[in-house]
């Protein structure tokens, strides 16, 4: 199946809901259908169903025009799957998976055929719902009737399948079972999937494009790698975010990084030591509070130095699986000096970055703020034999302050703003 | 040390909890499938609880026409005849003397217990279509202000005195169209921008009702004395039950039910919101005018004949999807010939019960189901039984 979507137009009376938009889905495709609320994904949906009636010539399944179909061929082109489905009649699931066979029972007068309730059978068993079969529907959890509305939807037979938000009343084990189901179903069965789907990590998990749609226009197409930049986010969502890898699945994964508004930017500049993610949740709560924050000196690829660029803290950032250069240490110590105050966050200190340590001794003796965030025993932060613990004591002794967390060295802080 | 056999201790736990899971997926699987199995004889069960449904009404209409203050079944007053001499009369002959037990049998009895079913398979059959297109259990037959409109009209013609006119069907006439008036009118109002809006239908029509109730009780204050000819008409009777009036409820009662059957399928989907209806193929909106009109109609002729029967069009739907599920193919045929069994059954009580007295119909149907449907309600609440 091929669809194709051309200058789609709708509104509801005076209000523009879809905005020129342009598109096409290949046969097999999982699509991603993402945007804020009320950017038009639902009503996209109803165009392609006919639900809303969409302008002549805009939609084309494999090159005929969506409005000369009959009800009961678009019903055999696409299926859908909403959030949630509730009746108050005592519907079994056979009852409703049957339903999906209307648009192919020809007869009012013949009941199913043999081919009805094979096709049936094999919907429930695609779904692993068929144990469910004789349940009634209304008594099924949530997750189960959605699995026993996409085994209607397959027994449709459509070319497409269509969901809108299937996981929203879900619970996160539910989620993602049915979100690995209809993985399967595209990548086993080769069904065609749009799907509208509001979390941007399933999104871009388990879709080969993603659609983002903004205020009715459509911002963006493309591989999940290409739409979710920390840009387009910041720019549909407005929200920063911080855009990574998924360890596992190396699927990218966004995850929302400052708050949106800076409360007061005031300028107090502080710089933060650190190394091996300790820093983030500093950075973090200092950039939220209006500091200029800086860093270093970390090595490139530690989460630090990732952390860094999502926050856009300024940092100096030494070769990966390198010892801090003298170069490096230079840089640090000059960007302390323009500092009202130097934080060491409580990261593991190694032969490769003791010098971190050491420059926190020198800004105290240079008479600067030092606040040090005190490590928890475990996990263990000195791999130099003991010789960090006693210089994070010495600078203790020497009048550098010790906190609990990123939260406390506000308060601190607080006398340094001007 | 410890961190390996921790590790490895959960790992043996992990892998024997996914096998439990695993085996106790496949006994519920197991268990399941027979439950689905019995699903794939669905049709010829639907045939055989059809056939049993139809010989309940050729018995129920039997016994019925052989009950009555004259007749083998009843109190036996002013006559108790025997089995033999009834079945002489409804053959048609017998001495002389008998003629008059034929004309009891031929031109009472008979059509009234024939026009009895037909009332009470429009009423059932317009109410389990009413309840499918409202998506509401509590949706009966009136709840488009059928009864107030035919209610109006007959008060008025009764009132007005029309009765020389066309003779018996002056009342009937009036109250057939005004009840159409008024739903039309309803619909009307539940119509926004060509679209139905069932929650508008729904308010528009109780409404309507309300608003027609004051005139009915405004021309009943007035009638005074006439006001007990109204009485039986609006607890609803099947008394002045004819030949005529059967072939004329016939047709609406018989080609309505079977329109309503034929889109079974349909309503099921509608049952699921009319968005999914509409994605399955179902066009909801002309569904819904089809539905709404054919169901009009057939009430329409139910009340203009009989009166405002309650109950029948509300209750026997609960009951059939109590025992048979939701699935309109079942429903609306079992709705239609068990609401003709009941109030034929219905209307030999209101007959017999109490000695030389003709109850309304509308009395016993309400003082039968109500209980009977509490307690079908109940039990399948508490899950018991098949229901």
């Amino acid at each position: 199946m091929k669809l194709e979507v051309r200058n789609l137009s709708f509104s509801f009376g005076e209000t523009k809901v879809l905005k020129d938009i342009t598109f096409e889905v290949c046969e097999g495709e999982s699509i991603g259908l993402m945007g804020p609320n009320g950017s038009g994904k639902t009503t996209l949906l109803r165009c392609l169903t006919r639900y809303l009636p969409a302008e002549a010539k805009a939609l084309l399944v494999d090159m005929k025009p969506l409005h000369t179909m009959t009800d009961r061929e678009l019903a055999r082109t696409f299926a859908v799957v909403p959030q949630s489905t509730a009746t108050d009649f005592p519907f079994t699931a056979y009852d409703v998976v049957m339903m999906g066979r209307i648009p192919h029972m020809s007869g009012r007068m013949g009941g199913e055929s043999r081919k009805d309730e094979e096709m049936v059978r094999s919907a429930f068993e695609r779904t692993g719902s068929w144990h469910l079969a004789a349940r009634h529907f209304s008594e099924l959890s949530g997750g189960e009737r959605q699995r026993v509305i996409i085994a209607r939807a397959l027994a449709q037979e459509p070319k497409a399948l269509l969901l809108d938000e299937p996981t929203v009343y879900l619970d996160i084990s539910g989620q993602f079972e049915m979100m690995d189901l209809i993985r399967r179903l595209n990548k086993e069965e080769g069904i065609t999937i749009i799907a509208v789907l509001h979390d941007i990590n399933m999104a871009a998990r388990y879709s080969d494009r993603i659609a983002l749609l903004s205020e009715g226009r459509l911002e963006a197409i493309g591989p999940p790698e290409e739409v979710l930049t920390q840009e387009t986010i910041q720019s549909v969502y407005g929200i920063n975010v911080a855009v990574r890898r998924d360890p596992f699945s190396h699927a990218v994964y966004v995850m929302p990084s400052v708050r949106r508004a800076v409360a007061s930017r005031h300028g107090t500049r502080v710089h933060i030591l650190c190394g091996g993610g300790t820093g983030g949740p500093v950075m973090k709560v200092l950039a939220e509070q209006g500091y200029a924050v800086s860093a270093g000196v970390v090595n490139i690829l530690d989460s630090d130095y990732e952390n860094a660029n999502d926050l856009r803290v300024p940092v100096v950032a030494e070769v990966p699986f390198s010892q801090i250069s003298q170069e490096s240490h230079a840089e640090n110590m000059r960007m302390i000096d323009e500092c009202a105050a130097v934080i060491v966050s409580p990261f593991p200190v190694g032969p490769g970055n003791f010098r971190n340590l050491e420059a926190a001794k020198e800004a105290l003796a240079r008479g600067m703020r030092v606040l040090a965030i005190r490590p928890t025993n475990s996990p263990e932060i000195d791999f130099v034999g003991g010789k960090a613990n006693a210089l994070i004591k010495e600078l203790i002794s020497h009048g550098a302050i010790e906190v609990k967390n990123a939260d406390e060295i506000i308060h601190h802080l607080s006398p340094v703003r001007v | 040390m410890t961190a390996w056999s921790s590790w490895q201790r959960s790992c043996i736990r992990n892998y024997s909890a996914e096998e439990r899971n695993m085996s106790d997926d496949k006994v519920r699987r197991v268990s399941g499938s027979e439950d689905a199995e019995r699903l794939g004889n669905a049709r010829k069960k639907r045939a055989l609880y059809i056939m049993a449904l139809l010989a309940l009404l050729v018995t129920v209409s039997f016994i019925s026409i052989l009950t009555g203050t004259i007749g083998p079944i009843g109190p036996g007053k002013p006559e108790k005849i025997s089995f033999g001499d009834a079945f002489d009369a409804l053959l048609g002959h017998g001495g002389s003397d008998s003629d008059y037990l034929v004309a009891i049998f031929w031109e009472i009895r008979i059509p009234r217990v024939i026009l009895g079913g037909l009332i009470g398979a429009s009423l059932a059959c317009a109410g389990a279509a009413m309840q499918a297109v409202f998506r509401n259990p509590m949706a009966d037959p009136f709840i488009i202000g059928v009864s107030s409109g035919a209610a109006l009209g007959a008060a008025s013609a009764g009132l007005i005195g029309f009765t020389v006119v066309v003779g018996d069907f002056t009342a009937p006439m009036f109250a057939f169209f005004t009840a159409l008036v008024t739903v039309f009118v309803v619909y009307r109002m539940g119509l926004v921008r060509g679209k139905m809006y069932v929650e508008t239908l729904l308010l528009s029509g109780v409404a309507v009702a309300a608003f027609l109730g004051a005139l009915v009780s405004f021309l009943i204050y007035f009638a005074r004395e006439d006001y007990h000819e109204l009485i039986p008409w609006l607890l609803g009777a099947l008394t002045d039950a004819q030949w005529s009036y059967v072939a004329i409820i016939a047709i609406p009662a018989i080609v309505g039910s079977f329109i309503i059957f034929l889109y079974g399928r349909e309503l099921n989907a509608l049952l699921l919101g009319e968005e999914t209806a509409h994605n399955l193929g179902a066009n909801p909106e002309s569904l819904k005018k089809l539905m709404l009109g054919v169901a009009a109609l057939m009430t329409a002729g139910a009340v203009a004949f009989a009166g405002i029967i309650g109950f029948v069009g509300l209750i026997v739907p609960h009951m059939m999807r109590l025992l048979f599920g939701a699935d309109h193919r079942m429903l609306v045929p079992a709705s239609t010939l068990f609401g003709a069994s009941f109030l034929i059954f219905a209307d030999s009580l209101a007959r017999t019960v109490v000695p030389g007295e003709e109850l309304p119909v509308g009395i016993i149907t309400a003082l039968c189901g109500g209980p009977f449907f509490l307690y079908l309600l109940r039990r399948s609440r508490t899950g018991g039984g098949s229901a």
